[in-house]
């Protein structure tokens, strides 16, 4: 059935590979012609997302962003000709794990359905039908069932092994990602999450994490080199300090820190963290922060919203998202996947940073605020914490089918933070990879009568 | 048995309401993985959250989202409006993300006097035993310390026994159901079951002894097929009622209201803790487990082979992504060894789509010949 429906150089890897070998051969200034010429051959999403991403305001910093993920999947495409294992993993998990390993390259699920959404014609829903047409659920995160469903027509690009954080924060990650292990016979390693906060549960996920290393190393043939863990750890923390930076940058009114960047730091951090690029990359964004601020450069007339996204963002259409927003004066001030209670790594042994790794990890986005003591109080705790920290005037959550335990405590999670901050919540529904779910005109007018009846509305006008 | 299946269609059925009466007290809990040996050690009465086909949620819409599954929904309604209030307490597990949603809100709109968390393992390794024995001793410690009662190694062993006594003549019914001609229908089967966790122990067993001996030379006839149900966690005795009119006798199943519930306790050594985590996690042959699939499968498929079914109906409810996934991996493992399958997307507790279903049934009956 998949040779019917989809061919070899149809894999949804093999595409997003395909055109993003072109982009680190682009040079790293292109002015507006050039765009306008590269937009007119491009298929229509992608070609929108390029105008998003290369508006003259922060060219530098998505051109260098993207030839960073280009790299990152050139690195996964040729890695069995270097001799390297290719490790497909959920978001959820630091990337600077497995490069630590010297035969190891990760690809990460949500990424590339992500890069396949703003990227390729007709996006990824070719490959969230095949998997529907085996039997799957729609229930399913299209995140990462857009993805598995090209792996699991057999004919595209296949990794050599599956290793997942999701169990005890996320089931339907968690299970799809078995599933396809079993499926195509590929190796797991699968790591828990205690769903607990205290220090026991920190220790108990220490013991996990040290046993995965194990496995780790068992499968590559390959004992962890406290040198090479170094090196990495190293470049891990220096693109931390800058995301520090970034950090201050979001605190600022205006916020200099344009939306989309929101996606760039964690798009970042789940891909080449650890690596080079991963710190060219946070420079470059602080570069155009810090070029916004000295020129008072704000793409509306002024900020009239502070926006904090709960969860995630839409990704099927750049423009009509992250821009529209900007345009209009709505600033998104931070968002849950790019707020980060990670720390820095201690490098001075090899026990002292397999220890932070493992808290670290324990601490990554979703892992810690869904595989949490509680979904709701921990969630609740760091959005509270954000939205004070950047003096958001706004929440919003979009809450995508999939996300069952977001779903299931959302109702009491909101009246509990607006209990807390005062700050009025909005909540959208839809699914963020595919657009024929919910359409973009209909977020616009949910999020337009919100900002501008309830945000956006002068205090004496309120009754 | 029409007694016994009126008893498991009511929440609060005599004999709880007689437990109560008398100054008993009754902890409830939800995930097949709690140790119900612990609560029974306590002098307490554990009791199994269902919501027998409750089809009213709007209360629990109010909480949780129409993105989660109806089962827990229905149970939380039934907690909020007050059916569940005979209750001393409640043990969360993390079963699920839809689970641990449900009793979060349920602790947040009843705040009951005792609450506790039993986290579940996901994986069974010598690493992950350890801390679930660790966490079996934490539930018995809050209980102890809570209700003022003492729980020692004598009064578990003592409780052990008397499940695993009740687990063997449950798997006793089993065997009679899945006799050529069957002893005991689904239906009944699955009351049983549901009852077993709904009422005290000793006054159960005396029920099922009875029944057991009234249907030893029973024959169930008239039927077009045998069928397997395997799947979600349902206690919807009108869903099984409803395949069985239509002629296909389930004679099996690999539910987790059902036959997941009634291994046999593993001979591990050790303390009763010890046994109990051995036990309760190595049997875990629910899709909550990760990297198990390959038990998971070889249960289904010797169920499947030892009562020589014509067909399995695999269901899951809407938005259980767990059930739903699994059952497509085994939905191809049963067809590759000659076991036609029917995979069935329902709601829990909606007894209006039941037309659908029954067409589905139908035509699958047909698929296989019966």
């Amino acid at each position: 059935m998949s040779m019917q429906l989809v061919h070899p150089y149809e894999g949804l890897f093999n595409r997003v590979s395909g055109i993003f070998a072109i982009i680190p051969t682009l040079p790293d200034r292109l002015s507006d012609e050039d765009i306008e010429g590269l937009a007119r051959l491009l298929p229509a999403e992608m070609s929108k997302s390029l105008r998003a991403v290369l508006e003259p305001g922060m060219r530098e910093a998505s051109l260098a962003f993207f030839k960073a993920l280009g790299t990152w999947v050139e690195e996964a495409a040729y890695a069995k000709e270097n001799g390297k294992k290719v490790v497909l993993m959920p978001f959820n998990f630091a990337p600077e794990i497995i490069y630590m390993f010297e035969k190891a390259v990760p690809v990460t699920t949500e990424i590339i359905t992500t890069l396949g959404t703003i990227a390729l014609d007709k996006q990824g829903d070719k490959y969230w039908d095949f998997a529907l047409s085996m039997g799957l659920p729609d229930t399913l995160c299209s995140a990462s069932a857009i993805e598995i469903g090209s792996l699991l027509t057999g004919i595209d690009f296949q990794p050599d092994l599956i290793l997942s954080a999701a169990p005890g924060s996320c089931d339907a990650n968690s299970k799809i990602h078995e599933f396809t292990a079993n499926y195509l016979g590929l190796p797991q390693i699968m790591i828990e999450k205690p769903a607990d906060t205290s220090r026991r549960a920190r220790e108990l996920y220490l013991t996990y994490f040290k046993a995965m290393l194990r496995e780790m190393e068992e499968f590559l043939g390959e004992e962890l080199d406290e040198d090479r863990m170094r090196e990495v750890m190293e470049k891990a923390n220096r693109a931390h300090e800058l995301y520090d930076e970034i950090w201050e940058y979001r605190k600022m009114v205006p916020s200099p820190v344009p939306n989309i960047f929101n996606a760039f730091i964690y798009g970042t951090k789940y891909t080449v963290w650890g690596q080079d690029e991963g710190i060219t990359v946070m420079q470059k964004l602080i570069d155009t922060c810090k070029r916004r601020v000295e020129t008072g450069d704000y793409p509306a007339p002024k900020e009239i919203a502070r926006t904090y996204w709960a969860y995630l963002f839409y990704y099927y259409d750049f423009m009509e998202f992250f821009n529209w927003l900007e345009q209009r004066g709505i600033a998104i001030v931070g968002d849950m996947p790019s707020t980060w209670f990670t720390k820095r790594i201690d490098t001075s042994s090899k026990e002292s940073m397999i220890r932070d790794l493992a808290s670290n990890s324990f601490d990554y986005f979703m892992t810690r605020q869904i595989g949490g003591k509680s979904i709701l109080l921990d969630w609740c705790d760091d959005i509270t914490w954000a939205c004070r920290e950047l003096s958001a005037n706004a929440l919003i959550y979009c809450g995508h089918h999939s996300c069952k335990q977001t779903w299931s405590v959302y109702a009491q999670m909101r009246n509990e933070f607006m209990k807390r901050t005062k700050i009025p919540t909005l909540l959208l529904q839809g699914d963020m990879w595919i657009k024929r779910m919910t359409p973009m005109s209909s977020l616009h007018q949910q999020i337009d009568e919100f900002i501008n009846n309830v945000v956006a509305r002068p205090r004496s006008s309120r009754k | 048995m029409e007694d016994i299946k009126t008893l498991a269609e009511e929440i609060q059925n005599q004999y709880v309401k007689k437990w109560k009466d008398e100054g008993g007290r009754v902890l409830g809990f939800s995930c097949v993985a709690t140790p119900v040996e612990i609560i029974e050690a306590a002098g307490i009465l554990p009791y199994r959250i269902k919501a027998i086909g409750s089809q009213e949620k709007e209360l629990a819409d109010a909480y949780m989202s129409r993105f989660n599954c109806a089962f827990c929904r229905s149970c939380l309604q039934l907690g909020l409006d007050g059916t569940y209030d005979f209750l001393d307490g409640l043990i969360e597990t993390n079963g699920c993300d839809h689970l641990r949603g449900m009793f979060e809100n349920w602790e947040l709109a009843k705040k009951p006097s005792f609450f506790h968390y039993l986290r579940v393992p996901h994986f069974v390794r010598g690493d992950s035993l350890a801390a679930y024995e660790e966490e079996l001793g934490l539930l018995g410690g809050a209980i102890a310390e809570h209700f003022a009662v003492t729980i020692d190694d004598r009064a578990l062993d003592q409780a052990i026994a008397a499940q695993q006594e009740i687990k063997g003549m449950l798997r006793t019914m089993y065997e009679m159901r899945e006799r050529g001609e069957p002893a005991v229908t689904g239906t009944e089967a699955l009351a049983v079951v549901a009852l077993s966790s709904s009422m005290p122990a000793e006054a159960f067993k005396a029920l099922l002894e009875e029944f057991l001996k009234e249907r030893s030379e029973a024959k169930v006839g008239g039927f077009r097929a045998r069928l397997m149900l395997g799947g979600a966690a349902t206690d919807e005795l009108y869903f099984v009622e409803e395949i069985e009119s239509l002629g296909g006798m389930v004679v099996a199943d690999t539910l987790c209201y059902g036959s997941r519930a009634l291994w046999r306790l593993p001979d591990s050594g050790g303390g009763p803790l010890h046994r109990l985590a051995e036990g309760y996690l190595r049997n875990l042959t629910c899709p909550r487990m990760f990297k198990h699939y390959e038990q998971r499968r070889d249960f289904v498929l010797e169920t499947a082979k030892r009562a020589e079914v014509d067909g399995a109906v695999l269901v899951h409810n809407k938005f259980c992504d767990l059930h739903a996934v699994d059952n497509v991996a085994l939905h191809e493992d049963l067809e590759s060894e000659g076991v036609p399958v029917l995979l069935l997307e329902k709601d829990y507790g909606a007894r209006a789509d039941m037309g659908r279903i029954k067409t589905r049934i139908q035509a699958f009956l047909e698929r296989i010949g019966r």
